[in-house]
């Protein structure tokens, strides 16, 4: 077998398992068979659960998407757990991750602190009020937005195309006022490359949106900082993924204080969902030169559209 | 290459605070968690029950059972479950944490602007881990 074969090869045995797992599971078996709960213990629900989380971390880094993007609908799809917990936990996971990824990038410099502490004040605050709206929604209105919203994500996924380096011919005004440029090392081009942006106002709006969903959600937003830090805002894209991260950082602590406060979060959800994911994840840096990336982001773009329309009928009541 | 050419002084402090405070945040969730489940304290309400109602709404499940939730717990520190929680509200509070050490970097830098950003964003953080937002639990 070639090399590209075996990388293809590599891609699907990975994705089979992950769904084999998936209908294996007795998060499964308890899908098939609704409410009220099987009577399976509850320690097989926590390994079931952090083994669950430790693939998707290998699959969500291999596909370039964030974790938390991927865990919310599966996880509430699959496993007994109510809603209000999944979106609690799916928030932890994103926000864990975030943490841990953050010190090497700001000190690399591809994370920049005045850019993202420029967007993040105004996300915050509208996080907090989607985390608020979505815990007061009937749980049937969460799972048809929520199915809605990942459908939506599923598109601008597939669709968008990211620019490595915009080319920015004039800052606007408001981030000459705040400062907003820097200087970083591109490792592919071997050499520093600064940067400015433009159109800050209007990034400031998208953020105000992004922020309300990714608390109303519990879902991590790098879906959609990125493409507003990259192709709004002309940053190029290595700062748009990392300063994105440490955005969600901030916007995640906000609206996780909302769970905390209404009493949804669980540590026996919360804390196998974040070990499992950030393990899978370590692994799943490993593998990335391994296996077929491209093959892996089409099919886990493809199961993100299948939880998102699962969530859609869920809400429909079907 | 020089470190401070890609990352100011201040942007190095809360890479450094934030390695420091995340890192432990893990092993705190960690331990918490396996202090809770392997039941090495004894917990007001144990996972097998907790499991029982974790179908339920957030809201009902607490009507049902008492796991702690916001700051409730504080009183009941010796018990597994508020250990386990109280990780995770340890990880919730990183980032006001890293936020807060900037502050007075700001300040030295005579940076007016994001003196002014930092301390709302701290107060933000500060209000709805309080409980402001959303009325406590």
């Amino acid at each position: 077998m070639n090399q590209r074969g075996y990388r293809a090869f590599s891609s699907i045995f990975l994705l089979t398992l992950f769904s084999a797992l998936l209908l294996l599971s007795p998060a499964a078996a308890f899908a098939v068979q609704a409410q009220p709960p099987v009577q399976t213990e509850w320690w097989v629900w926590e390994i079931a659960l952090f083994v669950f989380s430790f693939f998707l971390g290998i699959i969500a880094v291999i596909a370039g998407v964030g974790g938390g993007v991927l865990f919310v609908p599966i996880v509430s799809s699959f496993f007994p757990f109510h809603i209000d917990f999944v979106r609690g936990a799916g928030l932890l996971v994103a926000l864990s991750g975030a943490l841990s990824a953050g010190s090497p990038l700001l000190k690399k410099g591809l994370a920049n602190l005045k850019l993202a502490l420029s967007m993040a004040l105004i996300a915050s605050i509208s996080s907090i009020a989607g985390a608020m709206v979505g815990l007061a929604m009937p749980e049937n209105v969460v799972q048809l937005s929520l199915g809605a919203t990942i459908l939506g994500i599923s598109v601008i996924m597939l669709l968008s195309k990211n620019s490595a380096y915009p080319e920015i011919s004039e800052p606007d005004t408001l981030s000459k006022i705040l400062h907003i440029y820097g200087i970083y090392y591109d490792e592919q081009l071997k050499k520093d490359v600064s940067w400015q942006i433009h159109r800050t106002p209007v990034g400031i709006l998208l953020f105000i949106v992004i922020g309300f969903m990714a608390g109303m959600f519990g879902l991590g937003a790098g879906w959609a900082n990125v493409p507003v830090f990259n192709l709004v805002l002309g940053a190029p894209l290595r700062v748009s993924v990392a300063t994105s991260i440490f955005v969600l950082s901030i916007n995640d602590t906000a609206a996780a204080w909302v769970y905390l406060h209404k009493g949804a979060v669980l540590p026996l959800i919360a804390v196998p969902s974040i070990a499992g994911m950030m393990i899978g994840t370590k692994i799943g840096a490993r593998l990335l030169t391994k296996v077929h990336t491209r093959v892996v982001r089409k099919l886990v773009i493809t199961l993100l559209a299948a939880a998102g329309l699962r969530a859609l009928l869920k809400g429909f009541g079907i | 290459m020089k470190q401070e050419l890609h990352a100011n002084r201040v942007q190095l402090s809360y890479a450094t605070v934030l390695f420091w405070t995340s890192t432990l945040g893990i092993i705190f969730i960690i331990a918490g968690y396996l202090t809770y489940v392997l039941q090495l304290l004894p917990s007001a309400v144990s996972p097998a029950e907790v499991a029982l109602h974790w179908h339920l709404r957030a809201a009902e499940l607490h009507k049902v059972v008492a796991v702690p939730s916001g700051w409730d717990w504080l009183t009941q520190l010796g018990r597994g479950d508020v250990i386990s929680y109280a990780s995770i509200v340890y990880l919730s509070s990183v980032t006001m944490f890293c936020l807060a050490v900037i502050i007075p970097a700001f300040v030295k830098e005579k940076d007016f602007i994001y003196t002014v950003l930092t301390l709302l964003q701290v107060t933000v953080l500060l209000f709805v881990a309080a409980g402001a937002f959303s009325g406590g639990h």
